[in-house]
């Protein structure tokens, strides 16, 4: 009788959170229906079961990816542990809550930017060599082709992106225990050991799992930093086996085995639970004078990697205000690639932020113990909701593009149509991650504090979200909105594939200019580029600030 | 949601418009970048062509022209290619075995080629020879066989083109193989320290080569004569090797899918004249395969003579393309 009465409960509550419940659930649906199509067309377009036969070039493959992926994650996570480090301790330090804002833009700043910049820095003919070979008459050389470029611009763009939640850790720490080890005499060594390293630990692990998955299936840097055919990562030899040999057999076989360990990766990796929000940084100063050698390598690393950071963004002003820049916007291909990206983009980060509201609603009735009742069936629910929301950690951007690309062989639509299909798909699912991880800690709390009061005042589902959702979420979804728009801005990946004269976003244009020696358009190309994504990323989400919203 | 499919809808009504706007027949050839930019030769030819033939002519610039013939691949029956252009005779037989093109009907035998060449598919419209350029007053004594080119102090650097999606990648690829036989692979591995990087396309080689990230790049005999009559700069040389150069004769071809096949027969033709073949030295920067009454630049006679010309048989490449390109992949591996 006892648990007659329970299950006519929870078919109620169930009732009353439909509203939750469908819109999500149906959202996920669709991404999981969308990941089972994709592997069905790779598995079955397989004209012959060759998969065992894997040559040692494909092994070879395998083993450089791991291995660079390896490097580069070390690297990133000790230059950015270092930087953190010495960005916590030096709280007074002139320029330091701009320089953070700065290094958390590495996250949306395209990855050809970031190329072109340092080619500009570090190339042979770059700014360090020249200014080398000016002062002591060497040079360095080339170096920067080949495996050190490819560890360079990932070290770039990661150690920014880990220092930036990394400093959060730090502080978060309780001042009260920075007190203790303070009159317990710590050494800075004893004190990182016992105080920091054990806060550190678990976002360390999660941060570092990110990025070797994003190093793994790392494509646009290889592609242009790579150099040779000893340097490819999986993913650009399926895009190379696709595009310069034709050889649909072979991308399948590499796409499968990419697919294998990404998957397992992420299956084994920690949740994908990096801090990205759009935190302020703390003013609060962590109640320790360091000494005077400490203060020094602190002030020192900062400074070094403002350098490092700073430089590569500084070169592609100076090398694009020299442009000409009535060329370059009266180019047609120009004309179209702009319109064609702001229109994805635009596209793309509006479905995102939907898809993100919607998955983390329906998330929430399954971790919310006063919602749907807490058993093994809710954390089942829950985990195929986040799984689906983080599709893309295990089906990167090349892979889907060689699945629609399949699909276009077998269904016939203009190559238009197929494209966009391909690229807002892309699009949604490599924010998608981010976009909850920052949306759904936010709705759990508005569902904590609000549901008894929806409830009990039988608010409709559209009054919910005026009144009580809406004006917490609102903040960050104008982050969440920049984020996944210049995420969408800036991506060279499906494009590569689906890029033709007919269909262009920017960056592939960007591409081409620098595969064409158009060096001076590209140079005012990439000054666009990077000025749209900046303003955007700047100044979208102020347009969504609230006072409410603050302290989220 | 509604955004979406508005764009859709425009992308859509866009592509229509574009196709019902002009009356005369376009004809679309897909080539590489370096022969469709506004500096290069399709222009003018496609002014020239479009005097003679009342006609659109629009050409496609890819990054490279292997890279052409795939996205006619991935296109298959519905590419809105009718002529192909810029492929050479080591690859042309492989592009023959995917069913697209068409035969082309045209005497191809009185062309003044330095070794005869007849194509049922593929007609020659120009050729050069493959060599290293390198700037006279950076590097002193360039190599002159591919021993000296190994030997040279680890610093020199030079860029060259993937085999799997550029001409002159692929010719020298069987240039070594011809020289090297059997022991390429071993050859490869000893040059590959020199090379900076592998890019798809010539041009992008070219630009890295420019900017001077490289000491020398793979390109052609003729390329210096660009430097001395558009820039008036004599100091760009190519690299005279002792074992000969290997040879690159330029062919086009007509897809059996073209809605013009007449306008692109005409096309075809048309690489044969005399208009052409006088565009042809000094914008595509190559022979040309007919005589012309005003004859080659002067420029011309200051570039480098090969000793001997090596060229291998199409039919024979293509037998062993493949395991030729692995052979180089292979010792590349690190």
């Amino acid at each position: 009788m006892a648990s007659l009465i329970g299950k006519i409960k929870m078919l109620q509550e169930v009732k009353r959170l439909q509203y939750s419940l469908l819109p999500g659930g149906f959202v996920s649906l669709l991404l999981l229906g969308f990941a089972f199509v994709l592997f069905f067309i790779l598995f079955f377009s397989q004209e012959d079961a060759s998969v065992a036969q894997l040559d040692s070039r494909v092994f070879s493959l395998l083993k450089f990816t791991l291995y660079q992926a390896f490097l580069s994650t070390l690297l990133s996570v000790l230059v950015g542990l270092v930087l953190a480090w010495s960005l916590a301790h030096q709280s007074n330090f002139k320029g330091r809550s701009l320089l953070v804002a700065l290094f958390s833009s590495s996250l949306v700043l395209p990855t050809l930017i970031v190329v072109f910049g340092l080619i500009s820095v570090l190339g042979r003919n770059g700014w360090v060599n020249q200014l080398n070979l000016y002062l002591f008459d060497h040079s360095f050389g080339s170096y920067l082709y080949g495996l050190t470029g490819i560890l360079v611009a990932h070290v770039y763009l990661n150690a920014s992106f880990a220092s930036r939640s990394l400093l959060h850790v730090f502080e978060s720490i309780p001042k009260e225990k920075y007190k203790l080890a303070k009159s317990l005499n710590f050494t800075t060594f004893q004190r990182f050991i016992y105080v920091e390293w054990p806060a550190l630990r678990t976002t360390l692990l999660s941060i570092a799992s990110t990025i070797f998955l994003l190093c793994f299936t790392s494509f646009a840097i290889v592609l242009v930093l790579g150099g040779s055919p000893a340097y490819n990562t999986l993913e650009v030899a399926i895009y190379e086996a696709v595009k310069l040999e034709f050889d649909i057999g072979m991308a399948l076989k590499l796409a499968l085995i990419q697919l294998a360990v990404t998957t397992l990766l992420v299956l084994f990796s920690a949740n994908f639970r990096t801090s990205v929000g759009n935190v302020r940084t703390s003013t609060l100063s962590i109640p320790w004078s360091e000494s005077k050698h400490v203060k020094r390598f602190q002030v020192t690393m900062i400074g070094l990697f403002s350098l490092f950071f700073i430089l590569p963004l500084l070169a592609i002003i100076v090398d694009g205000i020299g442009a000409k820049f009535t060329r370059i916007l009266t180019a047609p291909l120009f004309i179209k690639s702009f319109f064609t990206s702001m229109g994805l983009a635009t596209v793309s980060s509006i479905l995102t932020v939907l898809f993100a509201l919607f998955l983390s609603d329906t998330k929430r009735n399954f971790t919310l113990k006063h919602r749907l009742p807490n058993n093994i069936f809710s954390k089942i629910l829950n985990t195929i909701i986040s799984f689906s929301g983080n599709l893309y950690l295990a089906v990167p951007s090349l892979i889907m593009g060689l699945g629609f690309f399949l699909l276009s062989q077998t269904y016939e639509a203009p190559m238009a149509v197929w494209s966009t299909i391909a690229l807002l798909t892309a699009n949604v699912l490599m924010s998608l991650p981010f976009a909850l991880a920052i949306l759904a800690p936010v709705m759990q709390k508005t569902g904590q504090r609000y549901d008894k009061l929806v409830f009990s005042l039988n608010l409709s589902p559209w009054q919910r979200w005026v009144y009580c959702e809406y004006p917490y979420l609102k903040s960050s979804i104008g982050y969440v909105l920049a984020l996944s728009f210049c995420f969408s801005l800036g991506d060279l990946g499906i494009i590569a594939l689906f890029g033709s004269d007919d269909f262009l976003t920017l960056p592939w244009y960007l591409y081409q200019l620098m595969g064409s020696y158009r060096t001076s358009d590209a140079a005012g190309v990439a000054l666009i580029l990077l000025a749209i994504t900046l303003c955007v990323f700047i100044l979208l989400p102020r347009l969504f600030r609230s006072s409410i919203a603050k302290d989220n | 949601m509604s955004k979406f499919i508005q764009t859709l809808f425009l992308i859509l009504l866009l592509s229509i418009a574009s196709f019902g706007s002009d009356t005369l027949p376009t004809l679309t050839i897909y080539t590489y970048d370096a022969f469709a930019v506004s500096w290069g030769p399709g222009p003018k030819i496609k002014k020239a062509f479009e005097q003679e033939y009342e006609c659109n002519v629009k050409f496609m610039g890819l990054s490279s022209s292997i890279g052409a013939l795939r996205k006619i691949q991935l296109e298959g029956k519905n590419t809105k290619a009718d002529i192909l252009l810029g492929l050479d005779t080591n690859i042309a037989q492989a592009a023959k075995k995917t069913g697209l093109f068409a035969k082309h009907d045209l005497n191809t035998s009185n062309l003044d080629l330095p070794v005869p060449y007849t194509d049922e598919y593929f007609v020659p419209y120009d050729y050069s020879y493959v060599a290293f350029v390198y700037d006279e007053n950076k590097v002193k004594n360039p190599p002159t066989s591919f021993e000296a080119l190994a030997a040279m102090p680890e610093d020199f650097k030079i860029v060259i083109q993937d085999p799997r999606s550029s001409t002159p990648g692929l010719s020298l690829l069987l240039w070594v193989k011809e020289v090297y036989k059997e022991k390429a692979g071993a050859y490869w591995k000893k040059l590959s320290p020199h090379i900076l990087t592998i890019t798809k396309g010539w041009s992008e080689s070219y630009g890295l080569f420019l900017k001077g990230e490289a000491d020398m790049v793979l390109s052609y005999t003729t390329s210096p004569a660009y430097h001395i009559i558009e820039e008036n700069r004599t100091n760009f040389k190519s690299a005279r090797f002792d074992e000969g150069h290997y040879g690159q004769i330029e062919v086009a071809a007509m897809l059996k899918s073209s809605k013009h096949k007449e306008l692109a027969k005409n096309f075809l033709h048309f690489l044969h004249s005399e208009t052409f073949a006088e565009i042809i030295p000094t914008a595509n920067w190559a022979y040309p395969v007919v005589k012309t009454k005003q004859g080659l630049p002067e420029v011309f006679e200051t570039l480098t003579q090969p000793s001997k010309m090596i060229l291998l048989d199409g039919k024979t490449v293509e037998l062993h393309r493949k395991e030729i390109i692995n052979e180089w992949l292979h010792s590349l591996e690190r």
